[in-house]
């Protein structure tokens, strides 16, 4: 998206923050952009909504890495609320940036020596041992941490993704299970362990994987993720040693699975009569499944 | 959050509860300001007895009708059932009614 | 029934007032407890359980979307004899009197029965003995007492309200008005800031951890894992793919 700035005053800006903020975006591209066209010289006329609008802006300047303009926000931040712990946290999210990784996880220290039930410091410790690449140390910090913060759903998300990138995968379905039981209708956590169990591979985890790839697509029926792994699953099982008459029930889902998939492929496609593309596409991706020695 | 509810078929369907929370909040406040206003157009008219109460009841059924015609024929997508809207903080909005009928009605019609 | 005739000036100088005094008291009683408040500050233990407990009863609640496996590791690790977290886990009761609490209370107090008793006593004494107005419908003798507090005069009419009455009518009709105009969970409707201190800090942890875990505990151990999803093949082509029925019966043959 791509906005007018000539069209645009101020309070339009302030309005479309209020927004991205409400909705959880973090555009900091465009918001950089457009604090510096417009807000940054009214940002006093904002009343109280201006210390969310800093940190919106200062969190996309780490993003963008404009770092001048994160440390003006800080240091407007920390003059009107000094010794406070999100400021501080800000700055040591900026010693972070600039890659001074002893020094930021010093200050995160300090920050929960004053008030320890604070959760977003740890966090933050966790995410600089993440950036250092010291995966398994992160692992160990986030496992402890969701010992006391035990619903955390953010963490457990993270964790997941730590355990996916070390292979471990009967951890990492652990943690999405249990954000499954905090989301049980999101078609997204249910398709998600479904790919986890279809990659751990065996026969239980496909059937496993199947079952969660239908819930999905029960939730959701445009669901196509899912309804092509419905499809490996299938003929995942079709090419098992299972029982003659589960291998038959399981071709025919396969068949049909992937049918549809190839209706609502081309239903949704903006790409007008793409029959062949897709039909080469089915080639290139069926000879992908996995094959049963 | 989310819940989940068992209708009569035995058929589960599943909300969101934080945005079914919203909706009826966002009908409560236009009950409260209908309750409000009615209540001090029936001072100002000077209804007396059981006027002033049937007028409460036809104004809190016309707003029934109001927010279902807003929301049409899509009214599962937004609340769980019609009946509640309709019976919901019944008596709140009745004390906030006699409030402002005896306040507009005291102002106008005693003096 | 007899008409009474009242001097206008009553409206002005009575009426009036009281409706508008009730009203911003309200309002200002919203602002001074928020800035009086504390933020309360929870222990880390505390933190912990509520969580815990969260956690426990989302597995019984949604439990039936995981496997077998994964339900039954989740239960053993609140609830397995020795090592379960419920078992293991022994927290001292909360002081009941500690400080902070109490400071919280005396704030309570402060800003839900002192205006209360003060406001209320105030337009008794400064408006006493003056008939404001008439509810515009019939009242039986049974109410008499209780619209015409401070005047007692056998031969009015049920329907004429005091002054005082007219304040506690005020009280409470505007509670509604004031969710319109100071949005919802405000300060100013006492008597629902009454009930929540009656019931005490709802929101955090339970004051005795130990019988809360121990009812958690209880709620776990008779929870039995029934499969959510076992039928899920069928009921996927059936809910989502309504029209495939058939499609359904060829695979299933």
């Amino acid at each position: 998206m791509s906005y007018n700035f000539k069209e645009m005053c101020w309070k339009d800006v302030r309005d479309q923050f209020r927004k991205w903020r409400e909705d959880n975006e973090r555009r900091s591209d465009e918001v950089i952009q457009l604090w510096e066209a417009l807000l940054e010289n009214h940002v006093q006329k904002t009343g109280n909504e201006r210390h969310l609008i800093l940190e919106q802006v200062l969190i996309a300047g780490f993003d963008t890495s404009r770092l001048d303009i994160a440390g003006k926000c800080i240091e407007t931040l920390s003059i009107e609320f000094p010794e406070s712990m999100r400021v501080m946290k800000f700055e040591a999210m900026r010693l972070e940036a600039l890659q001074m990784y002893e020094e930021a996880t010093d200050l995160l220290d300090e920050i929960i020596s004053k008030d320890e039930t604070n959760a977003a410091p740890r966090k933050r410790k966790i995410a600089i041992l993440k950036a250092r690449g010291m995966r398994s140390e992160a692992i160990k910090d986030l496992s402890e941490y969701l010992k006391t913060f035990m619903s955390d759903q953010e963490a457990w998300h993270e964790l997941c993704g730590l355990y996916l990138a070390e292979g471990d995968y009967s951890k990492a379905v652990f943690c999405m299970e249990e954000l499954l039981l905090h989301n049980p209708h999101s078609h997204l956590i249910h398709q998600r362990i479904a790919e986890i169990r279809y990659t751990m591979g065996g026969m239980e985890n496909v059937e496993i994987a199947r079952i969660y790839y239908s819930q999905a697509l029960k939730l959701n029926p445009n669901n196509l993720r899912a309804l092509y792994g419905l499809y490996l699953c299938c003929s995942y099982i079709t090419n098992s040693r299972a029982l003659g008459s589960k291998r038959k029930e399981a071709q025919k889902m396969a068949q049909w699975a992937l049918e549809t998939a190839g209706v609502r492929t081309i239903s949704s496609s903006k790409i007008p009569s793409n029959d062949k593309l897709v039909s080469s596409l089915e080639c290139a991706l069926g000879s992908l499944d996995i094959k049963s020695n | 959050m989310s819940g989940r509810l068992t209708t009569k078929t035995g058929e589960i369907v599943a909300y969101s509860e934080a945005a079914i929370r919203g909706n009826i909040s966002a009908v409560e406040y236009c009950r409260t300001s209908m309750a409000a206003l009615s209540g001090c157009a029936a001072g100002i008219l000077g209804l007396n007895g059981l006027l002033g109460f049937l007028f409460y009841f036809l104004s809190v059924f016309v707003l029934w009708l109001l927010v279902l015609a807003k929301s049409g024929t899509q009214w599962r997508k937004f609340f769980i059932n019609r009946q509640s809207l309709l019976t919901n903080n019944f008596m709140g909005g009745l004390c906030t009614y006699v409030l402002f009928w005896t306040f507009l009605y005291g102002m106008v019609h005693v003096y | 029934m007899t008409e009474l005739l009242i001097d206008p000036n009553i409206r002005v100088w009575v009426f009036l007032p009281i409706v508008l005094i009730t009203f911003f008291v309200g309002v200002i009683r919203h602002y001074v407890s928020v800035l009086i408040s504390s933020q309360k500050k929870a222990e880390i233990t505390q933190i912990q359980d509520s969580q815990a407990m969260i956690r426990a009863r989302l597995l019984r609640e949604n439990g039936k979307y995981l496997t077998p496996h994964s339900f039954a590791m989740r239960k053993n690790f609140f609830n397995h004899e020795e090592t379960g977290y419920f078992k293991t886990q022994k927290r001292a009761p909360v002081a009941q009197n500690s400080t902070a609490m109490l400071t919280d209370m005396v704030k309570g107090n402060f800003i839900n029965v002192l205006p209360m008793v003060i406001i209320g006593g105030w337009i008794n004494w400064m408006f006493s003995g003056f008939v404001t107005t008439k509810v515009p419908f019939p009242l039986t003798l049974r109410f008499k007492p209780m619209l015409q507090r401070g005047v007692e005069l056998a031969s009015l009419d049920a329907a004429w309200v005091s002054s005082a009455s007219w304040y506690f009518l005020n009280v409470f009709g505007l509670r509604s008005i004031y969710t319109l105009v100071l949005g919802e969970n405000n300060q100013a409707d006492q008597t629902q800031a009454q009930a929540d201190a009656m019931t005490g800090a709802a929101m955090t942890m339970p004051q005795d951890p130990k019988a809360a875990f121990k009812a958690e505990w209880e709620a776990l151990e008779i929870t039995e894992y029934h499969s959510a999803l076992k039928n899920v093949e069928k009921d996927m082509l059936h809910h989502a793919f309504g029209s495939d029925v058939s499609i359904e019966n060829s695979i299933r043959q």
